[in-house]
């Protein structure tokens, strides 16, 4: 059985209708699980905003104050460092130093958004780094918001926190308008997703960065001079497949890659498995103790023998990497972001 | 102030949709303001400017003009034909200065008594806002 | 007539309290009697009634009225209830016009004084407009006693029956090669275990043996003039390049064929395999044979082995590779659309694994495995073994707004309940699992069968499945449990899909033909939906079956035999009237411009030389629906709808304000 969680939307929604709605969320189990993949937006048949009733629900949480301490704290870090891994916003633009990267007041053709996890994770400082290599080897005028760049506010949003949520879009967007940003190119699919879809407003064009990618190849501008031969597996990050539905630029750039054996899980694309890094999950684990999403999907992935395990988001990557770590699966299987594999072979 | 104006609105409605609609919401006992009095046209494809004109001329304060929703013509596509024809007209009442927020043209189908009743309301309110048409053009 | 000569009668309905509670019958009745040319003006409880309508016309007798006003419920409800009344006393019953002071007035407005005030102005411009009316004719048609069918399906087999039974001439068009349409695709039919074949054959030789239907099978309708009684239709028969005369349905062409077992049969679904030349299904009608053309070595590249083998076994010398399409036009009086449908397709659900894994199916594919008839002659095997866990999932691309079809395709959770039955009948030992939403078991004992079902032991979840993914070579069904509520996984060796019913895929196409609509859901659209749902808008075009909306076997029937009847009372009758709210042109002022010929989307406005290379409009008023869109064209205003002058509209127009 995959089942992990007493987090039962159908529930809530229907005992909503009787009893109190403030008693009906506090009485049950479940409501920080749920890391807003959106499956059940996506498959509803009735076209219920059962997502956005999650989100309403954490609301009344996050009014009442009763939140979780790992996700208050969270908040609040965004609130007063404009990023939740509660790092100040003066050591924002470290991961960048020795690289030359051009701030965006001398303007540029791209703004890229680097996002609060891979500024300010070790890990994820690789992939930064990576991309940042990766377009000046391509000859891409590109420039970053450096210590200036707040959060999106995707998770904030999704964690119950509507109004934080839009002090930093206004924020956000007053600060692309003063460097008249065009286009915005982000690592994190939440990233993408919130500017997207969710800034009101916004008159700036916005893409993955795995879209870029996927272009400057097919334009000829980026060429690849080393080989990668391994058996490498995609997993679909929610955010940029299921919510957004771009499936075909991340598998194009791997697939570019010489020397690669491309195989695709069981569970690709619509149907791929959530890592349990969405919604807030970065910051708060289940109550349930049954195996994590994450463990199955690497599972998957060693299914159909992939040697790495590839992704093209920083929650997918921390998650999937933990378990391969936990479960010291090191010496059998790979995670890396796609950024990471570009740059070995370039 | 336009307390105590009642706007004068005529109202074009096409047999098929619009019209049925109007009796839908007769039907549901659903309630608009008196001030709208409806002409029966077949199709709005049938609804040229000189009617408009004359709506206006008569001392009508706003014209609303119902069709079918596009797809949904009975004679195929009247209901565009009408969107083309009103989008000039519109331009020609800016022009003699009547003020193109005195001419809507809607889409009620024959299930939308509701919808035909809310657009009704709002219409009025709007022309109210805008205050009589001839008391204005008489400066 | 001169306008002094017009005398009005003007009648105020109370509608017992329906309009009287509101709106001040009697000073309506006063302020009416003070217009111009009103002879008349009377209030009554109940117009409509026997008295009510006994009253107008003695009145028409005694005061010489020749315009009536009758201002009471809207004129969709009874407009022709009136003209018929004002038609018994000798008026033209074009001579009728009505107020709507209920539906738009009494029923809609609170305040009595201006519900008042609309009524009498509504009234003013009724009286103002009749003022103006002139008598109109009628123009009768004559109507063709023959009839065209489209769609060889169960629909248009009983329909082209029952037609042809009563004497009059059908042309059955079907664009495959055999008639049959699903009907025949099916094994054994609900609620009464039927095997689809053995009732759906006799009808189908039927057709072929009766003398006044003409099967063109293998061929589509490409072009449909006229109008009702005088359709004028042209038709392609496609080149079977197989002479139909010689051929005796032998099979050597197909034994003997290159790519024999080679080609996905479409009757199979692609589960079974045929050649170039081929015949549907073994119960065919005709039962001959056609090569496929989009196949065919040597069609497509002229050369096949060293000689066509076809060609050279059979005995009959039937083939004909010079065959050529042939176009035949006819003229029928009437149309019966029976076009049938086409079934989801489970792609678009991607989280159920369809076209994924070999071993989820569709319900028809599951249909033709389960068949005596079809690939495997009805042995339920999947991938080599007969399963043991067999899971049914219903609702696929129906009830579904994430894939826009919100409707209920009506026979999935019967033909659900059957496909169960009989794996249970053929593998008593499996398991079987229905996961729900709703169990629809509407019909004639649709719910004894589904209440037999359940007894046979198969277990009916509720909930719909959200994911199938594969487990070793089995694969995983995910769903909640919504009636305990937890989460629950069923593991299977099969899973059927209960694809819905959604309009073919050309279905546009077949609109543009026919010049009708289309429902919000997809499926052509009919005339009332309670009243009259086997008729389009357009006169003497008829539909059934599916393809007006999804349905069973004894609905498609009697649908089809309502629709025969319909378009045999019309041919019956030989004539009909057309409505003579038509346009007409001034051949004076008219310039022969030609945009009302443009505008126009029925082709009633013919440009005509009026002597001397002077061209002017004429309208021909059986074509001419009265929409007006020539009237609001034309820039020389010489073109107007008869009833709905510019000039009376504007005397609407003046007396509503």
């Amino acid at each position: 059985m995959f089942r992990k969680s007493h987090f039962n939307v159908r529930k809530f929604i229907y005992d909503g209708f009787d009893k109190d709605m403030a008693k009906v969320v506090f009485e049950r189990e479940g409501i920080w699980d749920c890391t807003t993949c959106s499956a059940c937006l996506n498959k509803c048949p009735k076209g219920v905003d059962t997502l956005g009733f999650v989100t309403g629900l954490r609301q009344l949480m996050v009014e009442d104050g009763r939140i979780p301490p790992p996700i208050r704290d969270a908040l609040k870090s965004v609130s007063t460092h404009k990023n939740p891994w509660k790092i100040g916003a003066e050591k924002r633009s470290e991961w960048a130093e020795g690289l030359e990267v051009k701030n965006i007041s001398e303007g540029a053709d791209i703004l890229y958004f680097v996002g609060c996890t891979p500024a300010y994770d070790a890990r994820l400082q690789k992939v930064a780094r990576a991309i940042v290599e990766i377009l000046k080897r391509a000859g891409v005028d590109f420039a970053i918001l450096g210590n200036e760049e707040g959060c999106c506010g995707s998770e904030i949003r999704r964690m119950g926190d509507p109004w934080t949520f839009e002090y930093l879009a206004e924020e956000n967007m007053e600060i692309f308008k003063k460097y008249n940003v065009s286009k915005v190119i982000t690592t994190s699919p939440h990233c993408f997703n919130t500017f997207k879809n969710e800034y009101e407003g916004a008159d700036f064009e916005v893409q993955h960065y795995t879209e870029l990618i996927a272009s400057l190849i097919q334009e000829g501008r980026l060429s690849f001079s080393r080989e990668i031969g391994k058996t490498i597996t995609y997993h679909d990050p929610c955010f940029l497949g299921k919510q957004n539905k771009v499936f075909d630029p991340p598998r194009k750039v791997l697939t570019s890659i010489p020397g690669i054996k491309f195989v695709e899980m069981d569970r690709s694309r619509e149907r791929s498995l959530c890592c349990e890094g969405g919604g807030g999950r970065m910051w708060i684990e289940s109550e349930d103790s049954e195996d994590r999403l994450a463990k199955i999907r690497v599972g998957e992935a060693m299914d159909v023998q992939a040697e790495i395990l590839a992704t093209a988001c920083p929650f997918c990557l921390l998650t999937l990497e933990d378990v391969v770590k936990t479960e010291e699966l090191e010496a059998s299987i790979e995670v890396l972001d796609i950024a990471e594999l570009v740059i070995k072979a370039l | 102030m336009n307390k105590g104006f009642e706007p004068n609105i005529v109202g074009f409605a096409c047999n098929w949709c619009s019209y049925a609609g109007a009796d839908l919401a007769g039907t549901s006992r659903i309630k608009y303001p008196p001030n709208i009095k409806i002409i029966r046209v077949m199709c709005t494809g049938r609804v040229t400017p000189a009617f408009i004109l004359k709506s206006f001329q008569s001392g009508a304060d706003g014209v609303l003009v119902a069709g079918c929703h596009p797809g949904d013509c009975h004679y195929i596509a009247g209901n565009l034909k009408c969107e083309k024809v009103m989008e000039v007209t519109k331009r020609l009442i800016d022009i003699l200065g009547i003020g193109k927020g005195r001419l809507r043209l809607e889409w009620v189908s024959a299930s939308e008594g509701g919808r035909f009743a809310d657009v009704v309301k709002e219409f009025t309110e709007q022309i109210r806002e805008l205050g009589p048409f001839l008391e204005k053009s008489q400066g | 007539m001169e306008p002094e000569e017009i005398r009005i009668g003007v009648y105020i309905c109370h509608c017992g309290i329906n309009i009287a509670a509101t709106v001040d019958v009697e000073q309506v009745r006063d302020s009416a009697s003070q217009l111009p040319n009103v002879a008349v003006s009377k209030d009554f409880k109940y117009m409509c009634s026997d008295p009510g309508q006994a009253l107008v016309r003695s009145d028409i007798e005694e005061n010489d009225l020749n315009r009536i006003v009758v201002a009471s419920c809207s004129p969709r409800m009874h407009e022709p209830t009136f003209r018929n009344t004002i038609q018994q006393a000798g008026l033209n019953p074009y001579c009728l016009e009505m107020a709507n002071i209920r539906e738009q007035c009494s029923w809609v407005h609170e305040d009595k004084a201006s519900a008042t005030d609309k009524a009498t102005k509504l009234v003013s411009a009724a009286v103002a407009k009749a003022l103006l009316l002139e008598p109109l004719e009628e123009k009768e048609v004559e109507i063709k006693p023959q009839a065209l069918v489209m769609g060889g399906g169960i629909a248009g087999i009983q329909a082209s029956l029952d037609i042809a039974d009563a004497g009059f001439q059908v042309y059955l068009v079907e664009r495959d090669p055999s008639i049959g349409g699903h009907m025949a695709q099916l094994d054994k039919t609900f609620p009464t275990l039927d095997c689809s074949a053995c009732i759906l054959t006799p009808k189908m030789v039927e057709v072929e043996r009766h003398p006044n239907i003409d099967l063109l099978s293998y061929s589509e309708v490409t072009e449909v003039n006229g109008y009702i009684g005088n359709f004028t239709v042209k038709v392609r028969k496609k080149p079977r390049y197989i002479n139909m005369g010689r051929c005796t349905g032998c099979g050597m062409c197909a034994e003997v064929c290159l790519l024999k077992g080679r080609i996905p049969s479409e009757f199979d679904l692609g589960i079974g395999k045929r050649s170039v030349p081929y015949v549907p299904f073994p119960y065919a009608v005709p039962s001959k044979y056609t090569i496929d053309a989009e196949r065919c070595l040597f069609l497509t590249k002229g050369k096949c082995g060293k000689s066509p083998a076809c060609k050279e076994a059979c005995t009959a010398d039937a083939i004909d590779f010079e065959q050529k399409e042939e176009i035949v036009e006819l003229d029928v009086g009437t149309i019966v659309v029976a076009t049938g449908f086409d079934l989801f397709d489970a792609t678009e659900k991607p989280e159920y694994g369809y076209g994924l894994y070999d071993n989820v199916l569709s319900g028809l594919e599951f249909e033709r495995l389960v068949s005596s008839s079809g690939p495997t002659q009805g042995k339920i095997v999947v991938g080599g073994k007969e399963p043991r866990d067999v899971v049914f999932v219903q609702c696929v691309g129906s009830r579904d707004k994430s894939v826009g079809n919100e409707y209920c395709s009506r026979v999935c959770c019967m033909y659900t309940a059957k496909q169960a039955h009989l794996i249970h009948e053929k593998l008593p030992d499996a398991r079987l699992t229905i996961f729900y939403i709703d169990v629809r078991a509407f019909g004639k004992g649709f719910e004894e069968f589904y209440d037999r079902v359940r007894e046979e032991g198969v277990r009916y979840i509720r909930g719909n499945v959200s994911d199938i993914i594969k487990k070793g070579d089995r694969l995983m069904v995910m769903a909640e449990d919504t009636l305990v509520g937890e989460p629950i996984d069923v593991e299977a060796d099969l899973v059927v899909l209960a694809t819905g019913i959604v309009p073919r895929v050309d279905v546009k196409e077949l609109m543009r033909l026919l010049k009708i609509s289309q429902s919000p859901d997809g499926f052509l659209l009919e005339a009332h939906p309670k009243l009259r749902p086997v008729d389009t808008a357009s006169d003497g075009i008829y539909l059934a079956g599916c393809c007006q909306s999804p349905k069973d076997i004894p609905d498609t029937v009697a649908q089809a035999k309502g629709a025969a009847s319909s378009a045999m009372t019309k041919m019956a009758k030989g004539k009909v009237k057309v409505e003579a709210t038509t346009a007409f042109v001034d051949a004076f002022i008219c310039r022969g411009c030609g945009r009302c010929v443009e505008v126009c989307e029925y082709g009633a406005p013919e440009l005509q030389e009026a002597g001397q290379g002077v061209l002017v409009s004429e309208v021909n008023d059986s074509l001419c629906k009265g929409c007006g869109a020539c009237a609001v064209i034309c820039p020389s205003g010489a073109i107007s709808m008869k009833h709905f002058k510019n000039g009376q509209i504007f005397s609407q127009i003046e007396a509503v304000i």
